[in-house]
């Protein structure tokens, strides 16, 4: 019998549902029933350090939501989500569940993933990883082994590792994000890499617009993963990057009238015009 | 899956009453904690990116947010050090005392931010279609079920 599984997927990685996607589909693979949550309602609250009562009201709401989805173990994708249920959730609440990394459950199952991995994926790929997090989930260690699975992947060996435990906070100190950026696209020209490879939404987001620009293709693992067990999910978020002008017009009338043209243009396309600084 | 590979059960110690008390009880212990030796400074990324360092050393940056968690008000220099810190958690094996430095630099911040009352001593970019935007691109990249099972 499958063990029943939360898939706490987190906020900010709606931007990529194709990685939403294939995680859910690998997790199948793998044999777990797996229950999907995610989004505004299962806020971990890392955002709100502003507001601490938010925060804490949020806190609350999400482990007790997580709690009546009654799953034992819950996966969690983000690791903003995941450190905040550790550092915060865990010493104030009762998650009736044990909190699991995404990353570390594919890791541990990686003999089982092995064989999924089907589709080669000729590329040479540089590892984008920060020094945050890893103390928690040794992610620059275990992300190199899941990638070197799929036939025909490439890891450049390289030790820079960037300051913070993601991209998203770095973006707020522009002149480490550009140092970061310059360190990036040097040791990559050096390694020869074909593409750069993130490990978490947040970083995705960020330098994904580097494809934009001509510099490098840039993929989560995950996408890799994807590919190379033959998921086709269309990486939109980066099609709407290279083009945002165009986005819109390539969103189908039903699916815009949900959002509204008005809030899209308001809203998204700004962040889609945004720049990754160089 | 084999026993060995699931994820253990810890023993969980007393639990707080809510994050709010849990940070005060963390602010207390910092505060009878940390020694201000500076070592958490030394080794952090981040201090090159602070604007308003000037002359301060390491071990008055610490002292300065040290400052910052028992009065909730700080130096420029130290106000900077919190403003650049981005979680990189090379502090906490550098700190000699236990103290959790990544912990008092993000209880600094809440402060500094107004985030547990207070004066704001630094910005917040306010953000309001922040979770609006994301329940859009659910509704572009979810199907309707995906959006009813998995959002609400």
């Amino acid at each position: 019998m499958s063990e029943r599984i939360t898939f706490w997927y987190g906020c900010n990685v709606l931007r990529h549902g194709d990685i939403i996607h294939a995680c859910m589909d690998v997790l199948r693979e793998l044999g777990y029933e797996a229950s999907a949550a995610g989004g505004p309602d299962f806020c971990c609250g890392s955002t709100k350090d502003s507001n601490g009562v938010a925060a804490d009201g949020m806190a609350q709401r999400t482990v007790d939501r997580l709690n009546k989805r009654g799953a034992s173990r819950v996966v969690a994708w983000c690791p903003s989500c995941h450190l905040q249920s550790a550092e915060f959730h865990e010493k104030a609440y009762e998650p009736k569940y044990d909190m699991q990394y995404f990353m570390e459950l594919l890791y541990q199952r990686r003999a089982q993933l092995k064989p999924l991995l089907k589709h080669p994926v000729p590329m040479r790929v540089f590892i984008h990883r920060h020094i945050g997090f890893n103390d928690m989930v040794p992610v620059n260690d275990m992300a190199p082994e899941i990638l070197s699975l799929i036939p025909g992947i490439e890891v450049v060996e390289d030790n820079y590792r960037g300051p913070g435990y993601m991209c998203a906070h770095l973006a707020t100190v522009p002149a480490a994000m550009t140092r970061l950026i310059r360190e990036t696209e040097a040791r990559m020209r050096r390694g020869r890499a074909d593409a750069l490879v993130t490990l978490y939404h947040q970083c995705q987001r960020e330098l994904v617009d580097l494809e934009a620009q001509g510099v490098t293709q840039v993929f989560n693992y995950m996408q890799l993963v994807a590919r190379s067990m033959g998921l086709a999910y269309e990486d939109e978020y980066k099609a709407w990057k290279k083009s945002p002008e165009a986005a819109a017009a390539s969103i189908d009338e039903p699916r815009m009238r949900k959002v509204g043209i008005q809030f899209f243009d308001k809203a998204i396309v700004p962040e889609l015009l945004k720049k990754t600084p160089r | 899956m084999s026993e060995a590979e699931a994820p253990k059960s810890q023993p969980r110690p007393q639990l707080a009453h809510g994050v709010r008390d849990y940070l005060e009880r963390e602010r207390q212990r910092i505060l009878a904690t940390c020694t201000s030796c500076g070592k958490c400074s030394e080794v952090c990324p981040m201090t090159p990116y602070n604007e308003n360092k000037g002359s301060a050393d390491a071990k008055a940056l610490a002292g300065g947010v040290l400052a910052l968690l028992r009065t909730g008000k700080t130096d420029e220099a130290s106000l900077g050090w919190v403003k650049a810190c981005i979680r990189s958690g090379c502090c906490v094996p550098a700190c000699p005392e236990d103290v959790n430095p990544k912990l008092m630099l993000r209880i600094g911040k809440m402060i500094a931010t107004g985030g547990l009352g207070g004066e704001k001593l630094l910005p917040v970019k306010e953000d309001r279609e922040y979770y609006a935007r994301i329940r859009a691109f659910a509704r572009l990249q979810l199907s309707d079920q995906e959006y009813k099972e998995w959002m609400e």
